[in-house]
């Protein structure tokens, strides 16, 4: 039940036309073939969308673990007033509504000019990205005993070389699986990129597949499935590397279900 | 950073450079738009007004005419029962399959966590589009399965989306495929912590399996069950892209849930301070499930 319409997204991605459009579906391709995926990544914007999404995914992600860090460090290792308040703001903003967002930033963006810019989705993005990756690395701060950074002020090291040299590389890995968490939602995202990229050579591939249709022979559905796999395989392949933090990344939605 | 006695300044700044930039970027990013979301709800923003900049204020007169708005309430108690009824499929189904991880051996096990990881994973984008292509009318799989089992007459050409009913189907089995491997990995990681000696002690007590499960395992399991509930209402509620690739909120307004419901009448009629209205409404709501979220997850033990 719940392989099937991953198989069969596989299957009709790997079968010659005649195959895909019959009244009688072939549960195996009688000939597989390569020529959906040509088709797919041939296609005029591939590659164009494909660099859009690159560029806007990898800035998100920069951004958000940058700051991320550093706020996370601050909220995990100190005890301050309004600590709190902020927590639990960071974790409201992650629940709100697309729109919420979608329908200001579309009119400020369109007031400063700013529609079908790379950096109109980059501020969405960390929009939605920066709260999670505060709360999942924070996660992995709390788990560093408190001892290791104490051991490292009493060798003299100030705030700033603790965090940066002992602290950091011990969350290395919290960063990699919050990274990857950032990347899936930046990816993946089809809302803000339709609303805000109004042109085609500015789209980001859920954009790009979403509208994906021959057009001479309307929806080629093997070029679709071949297209769709092509897109989920980076997604599913983070997943599989991540699976024993997804759990955790969970609560503070992180990966939406 | 080691919070030494000695050194009373650090302690209070560090926290502070550290925060600020994130923050900062935070409050432009969330807070401003919000803020704006709200004014605009106060205006008569429309599709002249992205050319011209020109809009004037109307008080609470897209309020008023929101409530006032027949297809408004329909919206919102469509969101309801349909949330209502996603969450209520993807939970029980996640509690058996769930389950099921716990009397599979060590291979099926892995066989089936891998199978959920990569539904869970397949962006809903792709998964909209293999969704189309299952239920497609003339070449669908789904519909040839159905003619097979020649319950329904010809269904070769059914056309799923077309009728309000199917529709809703289409949609809700594209949820709950996708929400159900989260609930179920994440209530199995909670059902395993549940200690062997009970389970073992009740069933030489003569308790039944079914016994055993309700009195014993779910039990253990209703703290993350809550989270997971909760979670799982907050995000259905909030579907958009699954139903706006698989019906575009039609036949008509049929599966126009408020998210497909705002973002028609912000984008697609332009009435973007009406849109604003609605999504300031929306975010209350959410606002209020998402305390409740907030408070059980302080009360599960999340240290904040």
């Amino acid at each position: 039940m719940w392989i099937f319409p991953v198989y069969w997204m596989v299957n009709t991605a790997f079968k010659p036309r005649p195959e895909v459009m019959t009244p009688t579906p072939h549960f195996v391709p009688a000939h597989p073939t390569l020529a959906n995926f040509v088709k797919a990544v041939t296609q005029e914007q591939f590659l164009t969308n494909l660099v859009n999404s690159v560029i806007v995914v990898a800035a998100t992600v920069v951004v958000s673990i940058v700051l991320g860090i550093f706020a996370a460090a601050a909220l995990s290792r100190f005890r301050f007033r309004g600590r709190r308040t902020i927590m639990v703001v960071i974790l409201a903003v992650q629940m709100l509504p697309g729109t919420a967002l979608l329908i200001p930033m579309f009119v400020m963006f369109n007031n400063l000019d700013l529609l079908g810019t790379y950096a109109a989705l980059v501020l969405a993005y960390v929009a939605n990205v920066l709260p999670f990756s505060i709360w999942v690395m924070r996660g992995f701060f709390v788990t560093i005993p408190r001892e290791i950074e104490e051991a490292a002020q009493l060798d003299g090291a100030s705030t700033w070389r603790t965090l940066v040299s002992v602290l950091f590389p011990l969350v290395a890995p919290g960063v990699i699986a919050t990274s990857i968490f950032a990347f899936i939602a930046a990816w993946n995202d089809y809302l803000f990129a339709y609303t805000f990229m109004q042109d085609q050579s500015r789209y980001t591939l859920p954009v790009w597949l979403a509208s994906f249709t021959n057009p001479y022979t309307g929806t080629d559905f093997g070029g679709q499935m071949a297209a769709s796999v092509l897109f989920s395989l980076p997604v599913v392949v983070f997943f599989l590397i991540i699976q024993r933090n997804l759990v955790s990344g969970m609560s503070a939605g992180a990966v939406k279900g | 950073m080691a919070l030494l006695p000695a050194r009373p300044r650090r302690r209070n700044l560090a926290p502070l450079w550290l925060l600020s930039p994130a923050g900062l970027v935070l409050a432009l990013v969330t807070l401003v738009p919000i803020g704006f979301l709200v004014f605009t709800s106060f205006t008569d923003y429309n599709q002249r007004s992205l050319f011209t900049g020109a809009y004037s204020s109307v008080g609470v007169a897209q309020y008023s005419q929101l409530l006032a708005s027949g297809a408004f309430w329909a919206s919102l108690v469509r969101t309801v029962l349909f949330t209502a009824a996603m969450v209520a499929g993807s939970v029980v189904l996640g509690m058996g399959v769930s389950h099921l991880l716990t009397r599979l051996g060590r291979a099926w096990r892995y066989a089936v966590t891998v199978v959920l990881i990569v539904a869970w994973a397949m962006p809903n984008v792709a998964s909209s589009l293999v969704w189309n292509w299952l239920f497609q009318p003339g070449y669908g799989v789904v519909n040839w399965a159905l003619d097979q089992l020649r319950i329904f007459g010809d269904t070769t050409s059914l056309n799923w989306t077309q009728d309000p009913a199917r529709a809703y189907v289409v949609i809700w089995l594209l949820i709950v495929w996708q929400a159900v491997p989260f609930i179920a990995l994440t209530l199995n990681a909670a059902e395993t912590q549940v200690p062997h000696e009970h389970l073992e002690a009740a069933r030489m007590d003569g308790a039944s399996e079914v016994t055993v499960y309700r009195r014993i395992t779910l039990q253990h399991l209703r703290p993350t069950l809550l989270l997971v509930t909760i979670l799982s209402v907050i995000w259905d509620y909030n579907v958009f892209n699954q139903i706006w690739l698989v019906s575009r909120g039609g036949p008509g307004d049929a599966t126009s849930t408020l998210g497909v419901f705002t973002y028609k009448t912000a984008f697609v009629g332009f009435r973007v301070g009406q849109g604003a209205a609605i999504s300031v409404v929306t975010t209350l709501l959410l606002l209020a499930l998402t305390a409740v979220y907030i408070r059980n997850l302080l009360r599960s033990g999340e240290d904040l």
